[in-house]
């Protein structure tokens, strides 16, 4: 860390150890990378003693004292008008009807914490809106005790906080668009969080979406400037690939991810009818768990392809890599993907991707097959292409192992200090 | 002068594990060894081991007049055979006492009957034969998976040779009739068929602990009250019921073991009633009308129909993936894997799959091993998805072999040859 480096003030919310989706890993990979390159200090409402990051401050809500920091009152007026209603929303599905090696998630709740503002363990359960306003009542008292020179806020949860802080210092707001409600509930959905994103975003200095297909979605649905975005795709982080030998003879097509309408899992199984229409020697396997879970099951037995069509439940990473090693084609038929780390996770373990255009990858996986979320026969026949098709295969294969090359967490940190310099906050 | 016959179901099947995806390819053991053996151990203790001791003990003291019947699946006695020889002993013993009927059934409990009449065949006859062996009795009389039936099943089973069959009295089709006289079935010779009364063995069966039914407690004297008023209307008052009834689904703290202490007794004071088992029961009375059972019928949950295996879309799908396997299995010519496949059959599997919500439900729910009927389902379908794999390698095998057989030079007449040529023709024409 050198002294000219810039200062940046991080708002986090999901962090391992606590991880629900891709919005953990990509904050944590991303602010590692970034720490080579600027002085970063992140506010995340849980931090582990046991967890410890090189080259940057880690700071957990749950180790503060409440009484410094949670309950000073403040008259400021936002600049923004917001209905606050609590709420029992939550945007990220958390329960697991089916586990495979469930993990134990009861790690003890209050270690070593001196407040506990909020059930940080189930951070997108309960009455989320109340935990956002807290996170951002901590978080702003204790910003203004700080030194830096940018705020940076990951998605709308910490979008309140990352505005009081503007509204006190004056510093300039980076908004990083990991995902919109818009993604996650459909285009028609103009809730509270809605409302927020929207604020948040017209308020911001600059946005940071993940893909230009999540700069797109802002400009239309959100009714934001294109001038005010710096597109930077996420990067990935080298995983240590291998194959193992398939345990039954047919191939496999694979799909991971949450169960809900956003990741497309009824046209997985659409597809998965449909190649089996034509080759009924595949077997489609769905890992991961959601509020479509139950469904699928009964679909899948309507559609009688209840003997090619398998679902895992909850997986551990080793037992998701251990899929990815045995897999043959991967399959994201997303409806709404601002990104879809996933793929590239596929692309690592040297699979052939099929994934739907309306994805944030899609940009930077040129090896890869494309459909329109909608085209299930296009799907099906990109799958029985690669199925059946060697040279295809290994074409698709080699392409994307040299996009691999650019997709890094280095690359992604780099552009976004430029953006920060090109804009002259720093 | 009008009968009580008693027909107790006996039945366990054998309960899968939590098979993953992950164990497909990988692992052959498919059940849950430890938790059939501690249920049966379970139901052995507060049941079987209790029941049949009284039972032998009012055979005894009536003196041959006190005659029951079973159907124990063949599931059942394997579990016996494997876990607990005692209490297979034990009905022997009441085998033994000429007061005991023992009836026929498929052997693992299956809806082979609905799917694939061979099979059907083949494990009515499996079942009549372990029966045969263990209670030295060909069984006359057919009682069809949860009283499955329709009128098909009644000329299919005539054809087999059987002299009745026992199934549910469902009001629809009685209409003002009563169970409690034999019937005809439609287009058939002189086949009986024994219909359940299901308000007097539901009385025992299901509402005898209930606090919320209005005669509990049921008294004895009371239940032959009610048996009694058949008399002048009436030949045979059919009690079926699960033989788990007694200690199992109802306690014996709920005083179920004194009921049935006093019920010959309490029956017979009445000088016109007495115990037959189903056979007695058709030699002794004629067949007063036709009962028409069109659709199929059953003994389960509120509808009486096939609804607890076959409603939902997962138990359908489950259901035609084991039976669409038949042929390939049956050419592996392998008895492990036949017996594997069997088993798979067994209507529990499909009944844990069941989504009906309503009381039914807290049934279904009751005697699942499984968190929901969609892990019962999934679990079903990991483990058909390994024995499919198996099977196909196995069919892969012995044409294979058959080929090779085909190179090598035979000493063998051309006209074997020739034939053999043949199947194999026909084995790759498909």
């Amino acid at each position: 860390m050198k002294n000219s480096q810039p200062k940046v003030l991080m708002l986090g919310w999901e962090f391992p150890p606590i991880i629900n989706g891709g919005l953990g890993v990509a904050c944590h990979d991303l602010s590692s990378a970034m720490s080579e390159l600027a002085n970063i200090t992140m506010i995340i409402p849980k931090s582990s003693p046991d967890f410890k990051m090189k080259n940057m401050n880690l700071v957990g809500i749950n180790n503060l004292d409440v009484n410094e920091y949670g309950s000073m009152e403040s008259n400021e007026k936002l600049p923004f008008d917001l209905k606050t209603i609590p709420a029992d929303l939550n945007p990220y599905y958390m329960e697991e009807p089916f586990q495979e090696g469930k993990e134990n998630n009861s790690q003890n709740s209050n270690f070593s914490g001196k407040v506990s503002p909020f059930d940080i363990d189930n951070l997108y359960g309960g009455d989320v809106i109340s935990k956002v306003m807290q996170y951002a009542e901590i978080t702003a008292n204790l910003a203004s005790k700080m030194d830096f020179d940018v705020i940076h806020a990951h998605d709308w949860m910490t979008m309140l906080a990352g505005m009081k802080i503007k509204q006190r210092t004056g510093k300039p707001l980076i908004m990083h668009i990991h995902s919109l409600e818009v993604d996650r509930s459909g285009v028609d959905s103009k809730g509270w969080v809605y409302e927020l994103e929207k604020k948040g975003m017209e308020y911001a200095d600059l946005l940071i979406p993940v893909s230009n297909f999540t700069a797109s979605n802002i400009h239309k649905y959100y009714g934001i400037s294109m001038d005010k975005m710096s597109v930077v795709h996420n990067g990935s982080n080298k995983v240590k690939s291998f194959k193992s030998k398939r345990r039954f003879k047919e191939k496999t097509v694979l799909f991971v991810g949450r169960l809900t309408r956003q990741k497309g899992p009824e046209k997985f199984l659409d597809i998965a009818a449909k190649v089996l229409e034509t080759n009924p020697d595949v077997r489609f396997v769905m890992a991961g768990v959601g509020d479509y879970f139950k469904s699928m099951l009964e679909q899948s037995a309507y559609q009688h392809i209840g003997n090619r069509f398998h679902l895992t439940g909850f997986l551990n990473q080793e037992k998701l890599k251990y899929l990815f090693s045995v897999s043959d084609v991967y399959c994201m038929p997303s409806v709404s993907e601002p990104f879809g780390l996933s793929a590239v996770e596929a692309a690592q373990f040297g699979i052939p991707c099929v994934i739907s255009k309306q994805s944030g990858v899609a940009e930077v996986l040129n090896g890869s097959l494309k459909f329109d979320f909608w085209d299930i026969n296009k799907a099906a026949g990109c799958i029985l292409n690669l199925l059946h098709d060697p040279i295809l295969r290994k074409k698709v294969v080699e392409d994307a192992s040299e996009n691999l090359n650019n997709i890094t967490w280095d690359l992604s940190a780099k552009k976004i200090i430029d953006a920060y310099a090109s804009r002259k906050f720093i | 002068m009008p009968s009580i016959c008693f027909y107790f179901q006996v039945h366990q099947p054998f309960r899968l594990r939590n098979y993953s995806f992950f164990d497909i390819g990988q692992s052959d053991s498919y059940e849950d060894d430890k938790l059939n053996e501690e249920v049966l151990n379970k139901v052995s203790e507060k049941c079987y081991i209790k029941t049949n001791r009284k039972m032998l003990e009012l055979i005894q003291r009536h003196q041959g007049k006190f005659r029951i019947s079973y159907s124990i699946s063949g599931t059942a006695i394997e579990q016996f055979e494997k876990y607990r020889p005692d209490v297979l002993q034990s009905f022997i013993d009441l085998a033994n006492t000429g007061c005991v009927e023992f009836l026929s059934e498929t052997y693992s409990h299956s809806l082979s009957f609905i799917h694939s009449k061979d099979e059907f065949q083949r494990q009515v006859k499996k079942h009549s034969d372990v029966i045969k062996k263990y209670f030295n009795q060909t069984p006359r009389v057919f009682r069809n998976t949860e009283l499955i039936f329709n009128n098909e099943l009644a000329s299919f089973i005539e054809g087999m040779g059987y002299d009745g069959i026992v199934c549910e009295g469902v009001d629809r089709l009685l209409g003002s009739r009563t169970p409690n006289f034999l019937y005809n079935s439609v287009n058939t010779g002189k086949i009986k068929l024994l219909l359940k009364n299901y308000r007097l063995s539901d009385d025992i069966a299901f509402r005898f602990s209930d606090r919320g039914w209005k005669e509990f407690p049921l008294t004895i004297d009371r239940y032959a009250q009610w048996v009694h008023s058949i008399a002048g209307n009436g030949d045979t008052v059919n009690l079926f019921m699960d033989y788990e009834t007694f200690g199992e689904h109802q306690w014996e703290s709920t005083g179920i073991f004194n009921f049935l202490d006093a019920l010959p007794a309490e029956i017979m004071k009445h000088p016109d009633f007495n115990f037959k088992t189903p056979s007695e029961v058709i030699d002794s009375y004629p067949a007063r009308d036709t009962y028409d059972a069109h659709d199929f019928i059953s003994w389960a949950d509120m509808e009486r129909d096939l609804s607890a295996w076959l409603s939902n879309s997962m138990q359908q799908e489950a259901m035609k993936r084991i039976y669409s396997l038949e042929s390939e299995v049956k050419a592996c010519n392998d008895p492990q894997i036949l017996n594997i496949w069997e088993r798979l059959q067994t209507s529990d599997h499909f009944y844990y799959m069941c989504t009906k919500f309503w009381n039914d439900g807290d049934v279904h729910k009751y005697f699942s091993p499984y968190d929901s009927p969609y892990d019962a389902y999934l679990y079903f379908m990991n483990v058909f998805s390994d024995l499919e794999c198996r099977v196909k390698a196995l069919r892969k095998k012995s044409k294979k072999e058959m080929i090779r057989s085909l190179k090598r030079p035979s000493a063998g007449s051309r006209i074997i040859e020739a034939r053999v040529v043949t199947s194999a023709e026909e084995l790759y024409s498909h």
